[in-house]
């Protein structure tokens, strides 16, 4: 009579529906929140001030909700600063900058979708953002290719941009994860340490870390052990535990959830020498070491120079452009930027001058080419140097490699490539 | 043996989480024959809760713990009245469907509100540790196992002494029957849906004092904790704690000796060879029917 009550094999059905998506995607769940799918355009604050002509359109995709909102909304942020300065400047080539903004949420499909939108409906003439992961950038970037679209992606991966002679519109205002790991390892090198317990996460972000450490490793004389995590993990003792069998000379982890706190507090409890603790570029948040507490102090970063901009010598010829970025940014949102902000601005900037340099001609090819002309281009994370062979533009020198002092981060000792710039 | 020390000892501390989880939805299902799937949300609620109000006026933990669960209590009220009272059909199979949707908006409002900030809570008793032959336990692991003693035994007491227990029971086997008996159904469902979100509520305290907890935390646990429920038996509270302890204890001893990549698939398979095999659980409470 009571048709209403679970049968096992109704449970069944129920519960395969449920964990399905959950499986399928390594456990990092996905997300249908009702904000997502609304398109939104922005003129910038500046409209009134721009210039004349129609308006260069800027398609742009970043994560604001789901999985991963906690890079999408400070990208979108950085984003937003950027195209504002510029058009309180008098825009582009004469031209206000416009934002046609999409959140995907997380999801490759919903961007896929957003991306053909951005091309057939909205029009737009470049791109900025994919999505703020790295799995959603590498499947926007064949659409826009094919559609002769400058895609400029603020997401880490390397296959985003690589090769590039496949990928001739596309670039990234971002990190090569490679260079920041390349940096790592050769930090600990200099320190003498010969093994490395290795902790990502099992996003793409950190997946695409362990293949980088494991294949750079060797050539840096070091070894390394790797014990992977969920990005939702609440216990990293387990592989914490198991590289202690190693005896590692540090330990690295690599993610962007507040995992990272859970790293150093666990380190902590299984009593980890603090100055072995290294965080990647994607934990360049002070929260999270806060949140870690004593647990925190004397643990290391390895990420670009803003979270220790004002403690750089005046010599460093990024310290003024980052102080007047990280400044306004505060000004505008009242909360420090941080290095995802940083790549979004870095992004739009050199959309810009890419634009100015080839004289308003907004065909993808046309712009490729003024980026690899650009020579050399001071951003926020860095000193940008793209050319035909590489489209992500960052060296090593960019990689500052920071202490947390238990209020703040400083500058860690050899932290700082000094001299000759190497790439 | 250190190590095998520590995976436990760490299997233990998560395992409690997943058993607050399951005895949730365990009350639900004895209350309503639905399973709350918001459950994971509410953890992730009163944990983000727990770590703002810590944050805002810094009470002392107790009272801070005694806050969120009575929000908990709430939440649970105000889920009752939106999935059930508001339901123009409220069978089983409605109401669990509601309450994904309301997990969903719930995941979206904190994302909203919390401006996607993480919070955590000071350990119950300060950083403390204990150390057991070269492992080290985490103090707060062991006030996570209480709160999973002191939930089980006090619900345990409530549904098998209390009148209201009593009909709470009575309601969930023959609803017809108890409301004819002066207990209706909508009763009986929202004291288990209070119950839930209390529960949630000190899982969500616990949790945010053992590692950060933002708007993103609550889904894969509360799938797990109703893959705790599933092993133990669907309904059942010695189940629940069981089947919570057993999950948290495999995955840990799995991402220390097979690997820690594929941790999390655990739970999940765990929870289908319980489907295929034994869907009644370890401690049998769901009634085989044939359809």
């Amino acid at each position: 009579m009571d048709t209403g009550r679970f049968s096992p094999r109704r449970l069944l059905a129920l519960t395969l529906l449920l964990t399905t998506p959950a499986l399928a995607l390594g456990a990092c769940g996905s997300d249908d929140d009702a904000s997502a799918g609304a398109g939104s355009r922005t003129d910038g604050a500046a409209a009134a001030s721009g210039g004349s002509g129609d308006p260069i359109k800027v398609g742009s995709l970043f994560s604001v909700t789901g999985p991963p909102a906690v890079v999408g909304d400070k990208m979108r942020k950085g984003l937003e600063l950027a195209v504002e300065e510029l058009n309180a400047a008098g825009g582009v080539e004469g031209r206000r900058l416009e934002v046609v903004f999409y959140d995907p949420a997380g999801d490759t499909a919903k961007a896929v979708d957003q991306t053909r939108r951005l091309i057939s409906r909205d029009d737009v003439d470049v791109v900025v953002g994919g999505g703020s992961q790295s799995g959603i950038a590498l499947a926007m970037q064949p659409l826009l290719q094919r559609a002769d679209k400058l895609f400029m992606a603020t997401e880490g991966a390397r296959e985003i941009v690589q090769p590039a002679d496949e990928r001739p519109t596309t670039f990234k205002s971002t990190f090569n994860d490679t260079v920041i790991l390349q940096r790592t390892a050769d930090f600990w090198s200099a320190r003498g340490v010969d093994t490395i317990g290795f902790l990502p996460d099992t996003s793409g972000f950190g997946e695409s870390a362990k293949a980088e450490l494991e294949r750079l490793a060797p050539e840096a004389g070091l070894t390394v052990q790797s014990e992977s995590f969920d990005p939702t993990a609440t216990n990293l003792t387990p592989q914490l535990t198991n590289l202690r069998r190693a005896n590692p000379g540090a330990y690295l982890a690599w993610t962007t959830t507040p995992a990272a706190t859970t790293f150093l507090k666990n380190a902590q409890q299984l009593g980890l020498d603090r100055s072995l603790l290294q965080l990647g570029f994607g934990s360049a948040d002070p929260a999270f070491y806060e949140q870690a507490g004593a647990a925190a102090r004397g643990a290391l970063l390895s990420a670009g120079k803003l979270p220790i901009y004002d403690r750089l010598p005046d010599s460093d010829p990024q310290k003024a452009l980052i102080t007047r970025f990280a400044d306004a940014y505060e000004a505008k949102y009242g909360e420090p930027a941080n290095v995802f902000a940083a790549q979004a601005y870095d992004g739009v900037q050199l959309v810009a001058q890419a634009i100015s340099a080839s004289g308003g001609d907004l065909s993808g090819e046309a712009l490729a080419e003024a980026l690899e002309g650009l020579g050399s281009y001071q951003g926020v994370n860095g000193d940008f140097r793209y050319t035909a062979e590489d489209h992500s533009g960052l060296g090593v020198d960019a990689v500052a490699i920071s202490e947390w002092d238990g209020r703040r981060f400083v500058p860690a000792r050899d932290g700082l490539v000094s001299g000759e710039t190497t790439r | 043996m250190t190590d095998f020390l520590q995976l436990t000892f760490s299997g233990l501390t998560t395992g409690a989480a997943y058993a607050l989880v399951a005895l949730g939805f365990a009350i639900v299902f004895r209350g309503t024959r639905a399973i709350n799937f918001a459950q994971g949300e509410y953890v992730m609620l009163a944990g983000v809760t727990a770590g703002a109000l810590h944050q805002w006026a810094d009470p002392p933990v107790a009272v801070v713990v005694a806050a969120v669960v009575l929000m908990g209590a709430l939440c649970g009220l105000a889920t009752e009245v939106i999935c059930v009272r508001f339901t123009r059909r409220p069978d089983p199979h409605t109401v669990t469907l509601a309450t994904i949707g309301l997990g969903v908006a719930i995941k979206a409002v904190v994302l909203l509100v919390t401006d996607r900030k993480a919070y955590t809570l000071p350990g119950f008793s300060g950083d403390a540790t204990i150390g057991i032959g070269g492992a080290v336990l985490d103090a707060q692991a062991l006030w996570n196992c209480a709160l999973v003693a002191a939930a089980a035994i006090a619900l345990a007491a409530f549904l098998r002494w209390l009148p209201l227990g009593t009909a709470l029971r009575a309601s969930a086997d023959d609803g017809e029957m108890a409301a004819a008996s002066g207990f209706s159904r909508r009763s009986a469902a929202a004291w288990s849906f209070a119950l839930a979100g209390a529960l949630a509520a000190a899982a969500g305290a616990g949790l945010a004092a053992v590692s950060p907890v933002n708007y993103d935390f609550g889904t894969l646990l509360g799938l797990k904790g109703f893959a705790a429920a599933m092993l133990g038996g669907l309904g059942s509270m010695p189940g629940a704690v069981v089947g919570g302890f057993a999950i948290g204890l495999m995955e840990s001893w799995f991402a220390g000796y097979v690997s820690s990549t594929y941790a999390d698939v655990v739970a999940f398979s765990v929870l289908l060879i319980v489907l295929f095999t034994r869907p009644t659980g370890l401690f049998a409470a769901v009634r085989v029917e044939r359809v």
